[in-house]
């Protein structure tokens, strides 16, 4: 009834839109609006194309969102729950939690959402053409990899310089060489890194006096590099302290020995990182299984590897993303979290490999961000090499570089780039195998 | 090991065009087909690993406050490191002269498609560049033949990448005002960005 409403009222309006109506200016507007609602109305001509299909590009752009809806409304809940948690009050009740997520991420969204869409329909009204629905997906991605404490201009900032940027200049849709999420949040990361790193990951209350002592809003990477750079300046000491000894027998700072000592007899035996995550003061807070549900703090979104999984069942089922990249970014990160064991040169090495897949935003960049089919290698084979290499430079990055806790947004933006050059020899062996087998 | 590291360094994490954006006007003229760019990849690796060594030792035994000591006492306070631009271009511009000839004898296609870029490589920052940085950073024989090789390899990945991308944007409804030099600018500078993730990396 509602729908017949609805295309009633449309259709109405509709000539004033078309050419010679009185708003021809604006019809890729009301058409993105109109197919938004209605499969276009589009039937087969005599030649082209025969076979056509409902699920056009709106269609899958729906099914993404539908698949992010998991991380979103765990996100709100988590956003609420660490508030909670903040203030020692675990056992409020879910819903108030949930409530207060709402009220923190709904904001973010409604912003990306605005400034995203309001730089498209400019875009599209001046360049005449269609509404690119690209955006319905990219305007959920970056509320969901942003931290609740973003400031709201920030997100519009960002959202506008990505669409522009990062996509519109390419030609819209389809065109765009870098995930366009992923430059909104490698663009805040850059240029307004206060906000965006370190200890935002919890909204806190105005009331300083009201936040439990020895509460952290760190993140779990966050804790690691905390731990690994810790332990690497503890062995520096011990060493600067052997030597010192060494010349000068008299010297003596048996503090600093003693301290240093403390950290680093372990070494080699145990991990300082899981060491620091098991004696954390919620002490069940950072074991693998509530990291793996995603009770941490973490961007709004990404906190929960369960959630992600949901969401890639759904995009795997319905054919919209690549299992092959979402399979080999796990393997790759998980092979060289392996590999890292076994060389255990520092204390983020030594953590057991499979820490790494339920740390951070691994499961949602592989799902969401790595899956994108306009980034992503295109060909078959070439998806193999472009989920692997993502997986181990993220581990690379978080373990190896010390400017950056996560690797997963620069791994991603990395292959982004290279992800051309793959496909380009995946192609070009692909003709030589066949060349070679052609018989004349 | 310690050579390894730095061939890893100055291929990520120093790379000449994201970090010191050397090179540039190669990068952005050839970087429309990949065969192209990958042959004018090749030879600034080629030009680079004879280069830096090569003025390595006229630093080293020629230049320096003190090198021709070699030569009798009389000249032990010597220093002619003014002269180090005027000859480390000319070992530049003479091994380029020597990839253009090779290049001519193997590969006509390729040296047709350079076109005036190769002789352009006499030029190029990257070249001078690395020279520059070796004797800037102290770096011994072996270090200073690893960097130019390594320099020249990040290089040809940087407009290898690039022409891959370009290629790919054949198709795409690029608006006017930024078709060609203008989304290519843009280009790099997303790719700088993406190439981010290696500044600081600790090797």
């Amino acid at each position: 009834m509602e729908l017949k409403f609805l295309r009633k009222n449309i259709d109405k309006v509709k000539p004033h839109f078309e050419k010679g109506g009185k708003w021809e200016r604006w019809y890729y507007v009301f058409e993105a609006l109109e197919t938004f609602a209605f499969t276009p109305n589009l039937t087969t001509r005599s030649n082209g194309v025969q076979i056509r299909d409902a699920v056009d590009l709106k269609r899958m752009m729906n099914t993404v969102i539908i698949a992010m809806i998991p991380c979103l409304l765990f996100g709100m809940y988590n956003v609420g729950y660490q508030h909670y948690l903040a203030m020692g009050q675990e056992s409020a009740f879910w819903f108030d939690k949930f409530l207060f997520g709402l009220v923190k991420v709904l904001p973010v969204v409604v912003v990306s959402y605005a400034a995203g869409l309001g730089t498209e329909f400019v875009f599209a009204t001046i360049r005449r053409h269609p509404i690119n629905e690209g955006f319905l997906v990219t305007g959920m991605l970056i509320p969901l990899i942003m931290p609740p404490t973003i400031p709201l201009w920030q997100v519009a900032l960002a959202t506008v310089f990505a669409v522009i940027i990062g996509k519109e200049a390419f030609g819209g849709t389809g065109m765009n060489i870098l995930n366009v999420a992923l430059t909104a949040r490698a663009f805040l990361y850059f240029a307004y890194p206060g906000e965006i790193s370190g200890e935002v990951w919890t909204s806190l209350p105005k009331d300083q006096t009201e936040i439990v002592a020895g509460y952290s809003g760190a993140t779990p990477l966050g804790i690691a590099a905390q731990a690994n750079s810790e332990s690497s300046q503890a062995r520096r000491d011990v060493k600067d302290y052997l030597a010192k000894k060494n010349d000068d027998p008299s010297e003596k700072n048996d503090i600093i020995y003693e301290e240093a000592l403390d950290i680093s007899s372990n070494l080699n035996t145990k991990s300082l990182v899981t060491d620091r995550f098991d004696s954390h003061w919620g002490s069940s807070m950072y074991n693998a299984q509530t990291m793996f549900i995603g009770f941490i703090p973490g961007s709004i979104g990404e906190t929960s590897t369960l959630m992600c999984l949901v969401g890639a069942f759904i995009l795997v089922f319905t054919g919209v993303g690549s299992w092959k990249i979402i399979v080999s970014v796990f393997a790759g990160a998980y092979g060289t979290a392996l590999l890292f064991n076994l060389i255990a040169a520092n204390e983020f090495m030594l953590m057991p490999a499979h820490y790494h897949l339920v740390l951070g935003g691994l499961a949602f960049g592989a799902v969401y961000m790595a899956t994108d089919p306009v980034t992503a290698a295109q060909t078959e084979v070439g998806k193999w090499w472009y989920g692997i290499l993502i997986g181990v430079l993220t581990v690379i990055i978080r373990v190896l570089n010390p400017a950056y806790p996560e690797g997963i947004m620069l791994a991603i933006l990395l292959m982004n780039v290279f992800a051309p050059l793959i496909d380009f020899y995946v192609v070009k062996a692909n003709k030589k195998r066949r060349l070679s087998r052609a018989t004349v | 090991m310690e050579l390894f590291n730095l061939g890893i360094k100055s291929i990520f994490v120093e790379n000449m065009i994201f970090a010191y954006f050397l090179g540039m006007c190669s990068f952005l003229a050839v970087s429309k087909k990949v065969s192209t760019a990958i042959g004018l990849g090749a030879a600034v690796i080629f030009v680079l690993t004879i280069t830096v060594p090569l003025d390595w030792i006229i630093q080293e035994y020629v230049l320096k406050e003190g090198a021709l000591a070699w030569m009798g006492p009389q000249f032990a306070e010597t220093n002619l490191e003014f002269l180090s631009f005027i000859l480390f271009i000319a070992v530049i511009a003479s091994m380029v002269q020597l990839v253009e000839m090779i290049i001519e004898k193997i590969s006509p296609a390729l040296y047709g498609s350079l076109g005036i870029f190769l002789p352009l490589i006499a030029v190029n920052c990257a070249i001078l560049g690395s020279s520059l940085f070796m004797v800037q950073r102290d770096y011994t024989f072996a270090e200073a033949t690893v960097f130019g090789f390594s320099s020249g390899i990040g290089w040809l990945l940087a407009i290898v990448a690039l022409a891959a991308i370009r290629e790919k944007l054949k198709y795409s409804n690029v608006p006017d005002g930024l078709k060609g030099l203008g989304l290519t600018m843009l280009i790099t500078g997303l790719m700088g960005l993406a190439f981010k993730s290696f500044i600081g990396l600790a090797v």
